[in-house]
């Protein structure tokens, strides 16, 4: 299972960047990506500006830079295509150029935002905005309870594995989906479960 | 399928931005008439199983392999509206968590995999319901419609892509569309394997109401269709019109679309990519062929997978 | 009043038939800290869940459950919940708020109390566990022992007159199970705690009740029935080795 995908980098406990209130943070990201996205290509000053800034807030965010590099090199593949697509058009490496570079300043805000910001904070600020009640309540819970669910998916593939002996991808199919089935099954049991907590203490 | 930012640009980001906040806007209104307290946590529980699921790989030939994105099958388990909460859930905390997929692309993410993707999902599964009753019937339905549904959000990406001018829709959608068309036999596969299991084990935890009744769910499902057929409408008419003409030149093909969705302003330029203009139309094709193809094979499996029903 | 808990002669099945309670009754008084011991299956988490009126889904009247001489009905849940705190088994079912702090605050929030109030006994529950600087923790971040406690907190914030706790320190390592333990010893209210921690059930209680297949069978002083080697393990238990060199106290 590929876990490394989910490496949410939570082992930095502070710096100035941490501890700047989460709405600062989610609408300064929220202006330099929109902005990013409609600047044209050809004023690059915005674009050097905008890095400028975000690697200055890299550094001061103590954010280990491997970790930020990899998350970044997701999107190679899509960049990839884009370049091999326009590389052929007349006009095609504005085009590309101008993919590029957006794609990976709107995802380095990114990753420095939500780096840096606790998750829960994040979600009060979705509170204060408006978001409706009952999505943030599913946001919430979907977070608080995705690494118990994939201990527990983890937990399954392995006592699976250890019980596979053929090399049929036919029947390594059906065990994979038993075990997520099983995964829903005990989802739906927990969120029973969770509401009967939520009633034990009182809500209605 | 997630489309990281800058792939769009302003214009497809706010009209799918607009879309999706009214499609998510009605299907939270309909959950919360329809669900009672008791599932509430459901929701947010079937979401951490979606992306927990979505972990688990299928080993696929060569190395490869794939997995469930499961909008059909939350939508079959749980029925249309929660589906379309339990998917943009989903999408907005691999956006915000894991810096999955962009920020002003979460309109066109939502439209593509939570609206439309469980929303035709639905509308095939419950339509090819109607004609096999039966469990078999149910694992035929969700395995075709799961492909279906994944193939056309696939275009509908294809189309965004297209619109915002940064993959011409020449090898935007047969790309797409083919690989898709691949990626969703897996996802047909799993999605009834997966039905098929908690069926077994656990049939009263499916919760989306018996296939007889409700005039309500069909009002719903229409409210639905007119805003998938508007994303449609916008995204991809304008340029699916103009394949069936063939080889007629690109530009005369935006001049006749452009007739059609005068409202629209015009897609970008799109690019001549050497000997790919005969790629549209053959991916059309294929994609008629490979529906018949994968009903076909979605019937096969139900007959494999479920023995000789008793009753029902 | 000199009843907390009084039940009678409470029945329940679930729904596919099968029979979890065959006419359970037995009394406990205020203050007293009695264990709920049986075999795993035995309906110990069915009974418990009865105490504070999750279950029946639907109140028939196979039965009575009285809390602090009141019946439980579905018009006096909120009363009901307040004094009654329930500790549930799996600690991740209880704790779903995003953070410790939002998670203790809860409970005295639901009931009415405003966001401040809440807070603050939230934060005092917390300290009485032992868990004072805790509060923006992540709740997915905790360690089980941790999880357990802040599970109490949580329930304690509330400041119910019975605590029922189901399995409270199943999975924990001996040191977190001593400071549970501890922590117990040092709360007055009454206590029913389901467990199969024997040796918890000779440091804290006074009085035991058996349960086997949804009925009760034996129901007396805790020492004298943990004593009883036969009665123990004809109902899957065990005699305590503890035991074998105590004196009663």
């Amino acid at each position: 299972m590929s876990v490394h995908l989910v490496n949410h980098h939570h082992g930095q406990p502070d710096s100035l960047v941490h501890r700047l209130p989460a709405a600062l943070k989610l609408s300064v990201a929220l202006v330099i990506i929109v902005a990013t996205v409609l600047t044209p290509i050809q004023w690059l000053a915005w674009f050097v500006g905008v890095a400028g800034l975000l690697v200055l807030t890299m550094l001061l965010s103590r954010l280990p830079l491997f970790f930020v590099f990899r998350r970044l090199l997701v999107l190679s593949p899509f960049v990839l295509g884009v370049v091999l697509v326009n590389a052929f058009q007349p006009a095609g490496r504005d085009k590309w150029l101008a993919v590029a570079i957006k794609s990976v300043l709107c995802l380095l805000t990114v990753i420095l935002v939500s780096n840096t910001t606790p998750f829960s904070q994040i979600l009060r600020v979705l509170k204060s905005i408006r978001v409706p009640a009952l999505l943030i309540t599913t946001i919430a819970l979907m977070h608080r309870y995705l690494f118990v669910l994939m201990d527990e998916a983890e937990r399954m593939r392995r006592a699976r594995a250890s019980r596979t002996f053929t090399r049929g991808r036919r029947f390594h199919w059906r065990a994979l989906a038993t075990v997520v089935g099983q995964l829903f099954i005990r989802a739906s049991e927990r969120a029973e479960r969770i509401y009967d907590a939520m009633c034990a203490r009182g809500w209605k | 399928m997630h489309i990281p930012d800058g792939f769009i640009d302003g214009k497809t980001a706010v009209v799918t931005a607009v879309i999706s906040a009214v499609g998510v806007g009605f299907a939270l209104r309909q959950v919360r008439r329809e669900l009672p307290p008791r599932r509430v946590p459901l929701l947010g529980l079937a979401a951490a199983f979606l992306f927990a699921a979505q972990m688990v790989n299928f080993p696929v030939a060569g190395g490869t392999s794939g997995h469930l994105v499961g909008g059909t099958l939350v939508a079959a388990l749980l029925g249309p509206s929660a589906a379309v909460v339990v998917v943009t859930t989903v999408l907005i905390v691999q956006c915000f968590l894991f810096q999955d997929g962009g920020v002003m692309a979460l309109g066109a993410d939502v439209f593509n995999m939570a609206i439309l993707n469980s929303v035709i999902g639905y509308m095939i599964y419950r339509m090819v319901c109607h004609w096999l009753t039966g469990i078999r019937g149910r694992v035929t339905a969700i395995a075709f419609a799961a492909w279906c549904a994944t193939v056309l959000a696939a275009i509908c990406c294809a189309g965004q892509l297209a619109w915002s001018g940064t993959i011409p829709w020449s090898v935007a959608f047969p790309a797409m569309a083919t690989v898709h068309m691949f990626i969703g036999v897996g996802e047909g596969l799993i999605s009834a394997l997966v039905f098929l299991a908690v069926y077994r084990a656990r049939p009263d935890l499916i919760t989306e109401t018996t296939l007889t009744d409700q005039p309500q769910r069909l009002g719903e499902l229409v409210r639905y269709g007119l805003l998938v057929t508007l994303g449609v409408a916008v995204f991809v008419a304008p340029f699916a019109c103009s394949w069936p003409d063939g080889l007629d030149s690109v530009a005369d093909k935006f001049g006749f679309s452009h007739k059609m969705a005068p409202l629209l302003p015009a897609p970008a330029p799109n690019y001549q990519v050497p000997g790919i203009h005969w790629a549209v139309g053959a991916t059309a094709m294929a994609g008629a062929a490979g529906s018949l193809i994968v009903f076909v094979l979605a019937l096969l499996m139900g007959r494999w997978l479920v023995p000789k029903p008793k009753d029902l | 009043m000199n009843t907390a808990i009084e039940i009678t002669n409470l029945k329940y099945s679930y729904h596919d038939g099968t029979e979890a309670l065959r006419g359970v009754s037995f009394r406990v008084a205020p203050g007293e800290c009695v264990a709920l011991l049986g075999p795993n299956g035995s309906g110990k988490s069915t009974l418990l869940l009865h105490l504070n009126g999750i279950l029946p889904e639907k109140l028939s009247g196979d039965g009575t459950v009285k809390i602090l001489g009141e019946p439980v009905t579905p018009k006096n849940l909120e009363t009901i919940r307040r004094q009654v705190g329930l500790v549930f088994q799996d600690p991740d079912d209880q704790l779903f708020c995003p953070t410790v702090q939002e998670d203790v605050a809860f409970g005295p929030q639901q009931l009415g109390l405003g966001d401040a109030e809440g807070a603050a006994r939230g934060q005092k529950a917390l300290v009485q566990v032992g868990l004072a600087g805790f509060g923006r923790r992540a709740t997915h971040h905790l360690s089980h022992g941790e999880k357990r406690r802040v599970c109490l907190a949580g329930v304690l914030a509330c400041e119910p007159a019975i605590l029922v706790l189901d399995e409270p320190t199943s999975d924990l390592d001996p040191r977190g199970r001593r400071e549970f333990k501890a922590l117990l010893r040092q709360i007055p209210a009454t206590k029913l705690i389901a467990t199969h921690d024997l040796e918890l059930v000779v440091e804290l209680c006074s009085r035991a009740i058996v349960l086997d297949r949804g009925s009760v069978v034996a129901d007396g002083p805790m020492f004298e029935l943990l004593n009883d080697e036969k009665l123990m393990l004809e109902h899957g238990l065990e005699r305590p080795h503890i035991l074998r060199h105590q004196h009663p106290h």
